[in-house]
């Protein structure tokens, strides 16, 4: 044995005095790599709730649960997910399927608990370390597990739309129904922005199975009307679609349309109808409307014997006299108001209530009326030379139009309004032949009209001259014009807070002449039929009713719906006031068959 | 690189020739061709390198993609070699007397698609997968969820709600549906 074996253990001890090589602490000194699929990162303000996380997550790993603070957001479930690390194995799926691209991964990924049940927290709720953190796994900019944008729909050019009244949409064929349909991530949130609560995202699902039949029966559980909202509704369901956070929504309202116009109607007895038992109550319904024909649809399905007075010599409404064939034909509005008819509603045209049928008589001889007479009365401009012959209604144009009937405008006109009314009656006249001005108060930017009526308006090439204000109508001397003068406005802000006001400017005024002035900057209602005695009892604010729970009235046998009683105004609001009228009219004359009462 | 594409081309038959990312080539030869044309490639032009051997199961077409993903250090060019195979009773010859490595990839296709290469060594032995007693777990018809939901266990007292039914209960009890 040498002397250096000898003594080497010694020289190894003095090693345990210096600075040892490895790390003491590795864990806390090695940061997991910039994309890292670490723990969850959901910025919970951003997050809507939709459920995708959940539903894409093939270990079970995500719940959904409540967060107050969340909760009755515009377009937001008010569920945020819950991670339970017990079973997440970090593949990011949740991830890269999140459609408010909220939800994201930290690169840490150490967290020691004594607790099991601890690992399973709300991400961006509950507190954590690395909810601020900027690295880990982020979805990639323009990666998306469904394409973001949807299947452009085929319609007419302006330049061919003006042509003619033909309808501009061509609506999908079923290759590109099924390439749309399968966009849908099924989270539902748009069911609850939909007035009538549609089942949007079981109707989809029906198109991507290809069992349109089932599509059909899902639409009429809510919508009588399924043809004419697949082509004009105000698709509020479209606002909210998770889908339209990242790219553009599902083209809900088109989808709708395909189901529609895959079935014949002769079709829709054999898959719609069912077994209708005569309960031997009466109601009376007032107005062929949306909102009117919905309600004695489903009042008919629950059995009741239902009477629609209407005045005009067909059903419809404002579907029929207010919006033009080129949005929505009349073959569309007759296949559902014909299925309506089918199921045994009695409708009674060219019958108006105070003449023909007094209102007194129908309270006494109905168990229940159900009102839903719209707003029909164009409401005053206001200015002198209103009452010139040559100005006339957008309701009255659009009206003439619906019937064949040439409204005499003559080739240069002026539009005077920003509403749906409005572009529509501007639309029209180009079709005329017509050139348009169209007169806004306001900016563009705060038109009430659709946004797509506002654009194809514009591509149709109207004139849409923004801050305009009337301000009187002059008589040229010629019996086929009138005269305008009108102001430039300023917009100004409104120390209250409210939305800007716009100030006639005197001195930019200017003045030009037309072949005629189309007024359509509101409507009011007319509601002379129903006796002052009775008008008295019921709540009528600014011409409209204010409905109590179930569209209900003051006066019990009453119900009320439709333009004149929702501040919406649209058809699908119509059609939901329709619907819930006819539940509330059910609970109250059948109060023993609902448990709530 | 276009005057060997084209060689190759008359040679082996290639077709489907993409650029997809700054020099990474792909493309595409019949199963037929496919030993000899990577053999040829690793002895002649300079792809001296596997990097990595992978499958994609195109379940609809009923065939499994498998990519031979070739290095040359030389001009530090990729070349991706895509070959079909049938799905059904999925086989494919072994290369691992190319590359010794060839192997391990050939053992983890077994695994996780089911794809037989004759001769490779240790092949019926688990790779990662020890005691796994089902399909194939990467073959796009074997249910993942299906399999979580069965074999993992559950936390007590966890409740998750859908969207559409909470915000129905919160903001509209008594519309929608069949009422």
């Amino acid at each position: 044995m040498s002397l250096k074996d000898l003594l080497s253990p010694f020289f190894v001890w003095q090693r345990a005095f210096e600075k040892p090589w490895t790390n003491m602490r590795p864990i806390e000194e090695r940061p997991g790599a910039p994309a890292y699929r670490g723990f969850h990162i959901n910025l919970a303000d951003s997050c809507i709730g939709c459920g995708s996380c959940h539903s894409i997550c093939q270990n079970e790993a995500i719940d959904m649960v409540p967060v107050e603070e969340f909760s009755g957001r515009p377009g937001d479930s008010g569920l945020r997910p819950r991670f339970d690390y017990g079973r997440c194995c970090w593949c990011a799926l949740c991830v890269d399927i999140c459609t408010a691209n909220s939800l994201h991964m930290s690169n840490e990924y150490t967290w020691l608990a004594r607790d099991p049940t601890d690992y399973h927290f709300t991400a961006g709720v509950e507190e954590k370390p690395w909810q601020d953190s900027e690295l880990g796994y982020h979805r990639a900019e323009g990666y998306h597990l469904y394409p973001p944008k949807r299947i452009d729909m085929d319609m007419l050019t302006a330049d061919e739309s003006v042509q003619s009244f033909d309808e501009v949409v061509n609506g999908y064929s079923e290759e590109q129904a099924k390439l749309e349909a399968d966009r849908c991530v099924e989270c539902g949130i748009c069911v609850a922005t939909c007035p009538a609560h549609m089942d949007v995202p079981d109707y989809i699902r029906s198109i991507r199975d290809g069992d349109f039949e089932t599509g059909l029966q899902l639409m009429y559980r809510t919508n009588p009307f399924p043809a004419t909202c697949g082509r004009i509704c105000t698709h509020r369901c479209e606002e909210v679609c998770p889908v339209g956070i990242t790219g553009q929504p599902i083209a809900i309202r088109w989808l709708k349309r395909f189901i529609v116009d895959q079935v014949d109607s002769i079709d829709y007895a054999r898959i719609l109808d069912s077994e209708i038992i005569e309960n031997g109550h009466k109601v009376a319904v007032i107005g062929a409307g949306p909102g009117g024909l919905s309600a004695a649809y489903y009042l008919r399905k629950k059995g009741y014997s239902v009477t629609v007075y209407e005045s005009q010599e067909t059903g419809g409404g404002m579907l029929r006299y207010g919006v033009p064939s080129y949005r929505l034909p009349d073959d569309a509005l007759d296949k559902d108001i014909d299925y309506i008819i089918s199921v045994g509603v009695d409708i009674r045209y060219n019958t108006i209530i105070g003449k023909d049928v007094m209102f007194e008589d129908l309270l006494g001889e109905y168990d229940a009326i159900f009102l839903s007479t719209g707003l029909s009365v164009p409401s005053s401009m206001r200015i002198n030379g209103e009452d010139h012959p040559r100005v006339l209604s957008g309701l009255q144009v659009l009206a003439d139009v619906a019937r064949g009937k040439d409204p005499g405008i003559g080739r240069k006109v002026a539009v005077i309004g920003g509403g749906n009314v409005a572009m529509d009656a501007a639309r029209v006249s180009r079709r005329l032949g017509a050139d348009v001005d169209i007169l806004y108060r306001r900016r563009i930017s705060e038109m009430p009209a659709d946004p797509e009526e506002i654009k194809e308006s514009q591509e149709e090439k109207c004139n849409l001259v923004e801050k305009a204000i009337p301000v009187e109508i002059m008589d040229t001397g010629s019996k086929k014009q009138v005269t305008i003068k009108w102001g430039e406005a300023e917009m100004v802000q409104d120390p209250k807070g409210g939305r800007p006001r716009p100030v006639l400017q005197e001195d930019r005024m200017h003045t030009e002449t037309y072949d005629c002035i189309i007024s359509a900057i509101g409507q009011g209602s007319n509601l002379d039929f129903i006796t002052p005695a009775v008008q008295e009892q019921l709540a009528i604010e600014w011409g409209k009713f204010t409905p109590g729970e179930y569209q209900r009235s003051e006066l019990e046998k009453i119900f009320v719906g439709g333009d004149v009683a929702n501040r919406t105004a649209d058809a699908i609001s119509a059609i939901e006031d329709g619907h819930h009228a006819a539940r509330g009219i059910d609970r109250f004359l059948k109060p023993g068959a609902y448990a709530e009462n | 690189m276009n005057t060997l594409l084209d060689r190759l081309a008359t040679d082996f038959g290639i077709y489907d020739i993409s650029d997809r990312k700054p020099a990474i080539t792909t493309l595409k030869v019949e199963k037929q061709q496919a030993e000899r044309l990577i053999r040829e490639l690793r002895d002649r032009e300079g792809y001296t390198h596997l990097n990595f051997i992978t499958c994609i199961d195109y379940i609809e077409q009923g065939i499994f993609t498998l990519v031979y993903m070739l290095h040359n250090y030389g001009d530090k060019s990729t070349l991706g070699v895509e070959v079909d195979i049938d799905r059904e009773n999925a086989e494919m010859t072994s290369i691992h007397t190319l590359w010794a490595q060839a192997w391990t990839y050939q053992r983890e296709l077994r695994e996780m698609f089911g794809i037989n290469f004759p001769g490779s060594p240790r092949q019926e032995e688990d790779f990662c997968l020890e005691g796994w007693d089902d399909i194939p777990p990467m073959r796009r018809e074997f249910n993942t969820k299906t399999y979580s939901t069965e074999t993992f266990g559950h936390r007590e007292g966890r409740v998750s709600e859908d969207p559409r039914e909470h915000m129905k209960a919160q903001l509209y009890p008594t519309r929608g549906g069949d009422n």
